[in-house]
C-alpha cells in the first residue's frame, strides 16, 4: 500500500524537475498482479508529469505512443517537423515494429486528486480508480476487425516483445506538442510455454506405496507356502492313517452303534 | 472316508454337550484337550467375524468412493488412468466375497468340515490376491496425482474447440464442465493458482484472446447474478477481484483420502486375514478324517 503515499509525493517531486526526465512507468505491481501478460502492458498514467507545461484557459490531452524496441526501427519520432505529434496506427507500423503508433488519446490526469488506491477495495469506486490510475496498452481485441471503428485503435500486442512507451501532452486547439516524457524502459510481454513441456512423472515413488506393495507381495508368498505345506500334511497323515485304518474302522463301528439315527441321515447324502 | 468322520465329529458349540468326551479327544489330534481346540476354533471364528465386518465396510468405503461425490470423474478419466477407481470397483467385490467367505469360515470352522475348509481357504487366496491387487494398484496410482498431470490436462483439455475424436470430444467436455464447477463453486483458479492461465499456453489460449480473457471468467470475484464484480480488476489480477488461490487440493485431496483409505484399509485388512487364513490351514490340516 505504499502506493497510495507515493503519489502525492510523486506530485511534490514533479514540480521541481521537468517531464524531459521522466518515463512512462509500469503500473503498481501490488495492485496489478497480472501485469504483462501475453498482449497487454498496464502504465500509469502519466500524475503530475506535465503540470509545468500547463498554461490555464487551454485544453490539453495526452498521447501515449508505443513501439518496439528492435533494431529495424526506422524512426522513433512521434511528431513532424512542425512538432505535430503523428497520427500513425497499430497497422502502419506493423505493431510497432517500424515506428511508433498512437496507442491512446487520454485526458490529462488530475494532480490535485490523484486516485487513492486504497478504494481499490471498495466495490464501488474500484472501477472509477483503476480508469483514473492506469492504462492497459493492447486491451482492444475488436478494433482492428471493425470496419466501422474511428478512434485510436489499441489492438493486442505481440507476446515475448519488448515495448517502449512514450506520453505527449499535445495542446488540443493548435494540434501541436507541448511537453513529452522520455521513453520508458523496454517492458517486455510475457513469453509462452508450451503446455508440452510439462513434466507428469511423478518421480519417486512414496514410502507407503513401498511398504504395502513389498509386504503383501510378501504376505501372499507365506500364504502359498503355508498352503503347499498344509496340504502336504495332510496328505503325508492320509497315508500314515491308512496304514492305521482298522484301527479306525473299529472306533467307528463302536461309535456307530449307540447312533443309529445319525448314519442313516448320512446314508442318504 | 468323510463319513465316517462326521460321525465322529461334534458339531462345535451346538452339539458339543451331546458329544462323547472320549471322540473329542480321537477327532483334533492337534488337541492336547477340548479346551485347546475350542479356545482355536473360538479363535477362528472370532477372527471370520472380524473378516465379516470389515468386508462390509471396505464395500461400504469403496461404495461411497465410486459415487464420486465431488463429481471428480472426469479429470481422472481424462487423463485415461482411472485404475483408482478400477480398485475401488474390486474392493466392493472383495468386500462381499469377504464377507461370504466369512461366513463359510465360522460354519466350517465349527463343524470342522474338511471339504468346507478347504473350500473356504481356496477361496480366500483367490479373494486375498483380487485385495492385493486392488490394494497395490490404489498406493501406486496415488503417487501420480501430481500437479503436473491437472495442470498439463486442463491446459490441453480445457475449453478444446478441435478434439482428435469421439472420446477426446468427450473428455474434453468433461474437462471443461468439471473446471467450471470447481472454479466457481470453490472460487479458485487453475490448478496452482491463475498465472496457470498466463505461464503456459493453453486451448483455452487458442480460442481467447489474452487481453480479454487472460484466465477464465469463472476466475474472477462474481457477485450474485454470476457476473463478475470488477472485470477490469479482474483481468488485471487485482487483488480481490479475482479468486488467487489454485484448485489442486480441491481435486487432488478427495482422490488422495479414498486411495488412501482403499490403500491402507485394505492392507489392515489383508494383514489380519493373513494370520486368520494360516491359522485355518493349520486347523484344516490337523483335524482328522
Amino acid at each position: 500500500m505504499w502506493s497510495c503515499w507515493l503519489v502525492p509525493a510523486f506530485c511534490w517531486l514533479v514540480h521541481l524537475c521537468v517531464a524531459q526526465s521522466l518515463r512512462p512507468q509500469i503500473a503498481s505491481p501490488q495492485l496489478a498482479t497480472n501485469n504483462p501478460t501475453f498482449t497487454t502492458i498496464a502504465l500509469e498514467k502519466p500524475f503530475c508529469v506535465f503540470d509545468g507545461s500547463l498554461s490555464p484557459g487551454k485544453s490539453y490531452e495526452v498521447y501515449l505512443y508505443a513501439m518496439m524496441d528492435s533494431m529495424s526501427m526506422i524512426s522513433s519520432a512521434v511528431t513532424d517537423n512542425s512538432s505535430k505529434p503523428l497520427d500513425s496506427t497499430f497497422q502502419e507500423v506493423n505493431g510497432g515494429q517500424l515506428g511508433p503508433y498512437k496507442a491512446a488519446v487520454l485526458n490529462v490526469p488530475d494532480c490535485a486528486s490523484p486516485p487513492k488506491l486504497a478504494d481499490i477495495r471498495n466495490v464501488k469506486k474500484a472501477s472509477d480508480v483503476l480508469k483514473q490510475y492506469l492504462f492497459r496498452v493492447g486491451d482492444d481485441v475488436s478494433c482492428l476487425y471493425d470496419p466501422n471503428f474511428l478512434g485510436v485503435c489499441n489492438p493486442p500486442l505481440a507476446s515475448d516483445t519488448t515495448y517502449r512507451f512514450k506520453y505527449i501532452l499535445v495542446d488540443e486547439t493548435l494540434g501541436i506538442m507541448k511537453d513529452e516524457t522520455l521513453w520508458s524502459d523496454p517492458i517486455k510481454t510475457n513469453s509462452v510455454k508450451k503446455s508440452s513441456t510439462i513434466d507428469t512423472w511423478p518421480g519417486r515413488r512414496s514410502g507407503g506405496m513401498i511398504v504395502i506393495t513389498s509386504i503383501l507381495s510378501v504376505l501372499i508368498f507365506l500364504l502359498l507356502a503355508g498352503l503347499f505345506a498344509s496340504v502336504f500334511f495332510a496328505v503325508m497323515e492320509s497315508e500314515d492313517s491308512a496304514t492305521t485304518e482298522t484301527r479306525h474302522i473299529s472306533q467307528t463301528v463302536q461309535q456307530v452303534a449307540p447312533r443309529p439315527q445319525a448314519s442313516s441321515d448320512r446314508a442318504d447324502q | 472316508m468323510f463319513s465316517s468322520y462326521k460321525d465322529n465329529c461334534v458339531c462345535g458349540f451346538l452339539l458339543e454337550s451331546t458329544a462323547q468326551q472320549g471322540g473329542l479327544h480321537e477327532v483334533l489330534k492337534m488337541a492336547k484337550g477340548d479346551n485347546g481346540v475350542r479356545c482355536f476354533q473360538g479363535l477362528l471364528v472370532l477372527g471370520n467375524v472380524i473378516i465379516g465386518l470389515c468386508g462390509i465396510a471396505l464395500t461400504a468405503e469403496c461404495i461411497f468412493f465410486v459415487s464420486d461425490q465431488q463429481t471428480l470423474y472426469p479429470l481422472l478419466e481424462a487423463t485415461n488412468n482411472d485404475d483408482i477407481y478400477g480398485a475401488a470397483w474390486i474392493g466392493i467385490f472383495v468386500g462381499f466375497a469377504l464377507f461370504n467367505l466369512a461366513v463359510l469360515g465360522i460354519v466350517g470352522v465349527i463343524k470342522s468340515n474338511r471339504a468346507m475348509l478347504l473350500a473356504y481357504i481356496i477361496l480366500m487366496l483367490i479373494t486375498y490376491a483380487f485385495e492385493t491387487a486392488s490394494c497395490i494398484t490404489a498406493a501406486t496410482h496415488r503417487d501420480f496425482f501430481t500437479r503436473n498431470l491437472f495442470l498439463k490436462q486442463m491446459l490441453e483439455k480445457y475449453q478444446n474447440p478441435e478434439p482428435l475424436n469421439n472420446d477426446d470430444k468427450w473428455m474434453s467436455e468433461g474437462v471443461t464442465r468439471t473446471w467450471d464447477r470447481l472454479m466457481l463453486q470453490h472460487e479458485c483458479c487453475g490448478v496452482n493458482g491463475p498465472s496457470d492461465w498466463q505461464n503456459y499456453m493453453s486451448k483455452f489460449r487458442n480460442i481467447n484472446s489474452d487481453s480479454e480473457f487472460p484466465w477464465p471468467r469463472q476466475c474472477c470475484v462474481m457477485n450474485v447474478q454470476g457476473i463478475p464484480v470488477n472485470l477490469d480488476g479482474c483481468k488485471l489480477g487485482v487483488s480481490g477481484y479475482y479468486n488467487d488461490k489454485g484448485c489442486y487440493e480441491l481435486i487432488a485431496g478427495p482422490m488422495d483420502r479414498h486411495a488412501w483409505g482403499v490403500a491402507w484399509f485394505g492392507f489392515a485388512i489383508l494383514c489380519w486375514t493373513f494370520w486368520v487364513l494360516l491359522c485355518t490351514m493349520f486347523y484344516w490340516s490337523r483335524i482328522e478324517y
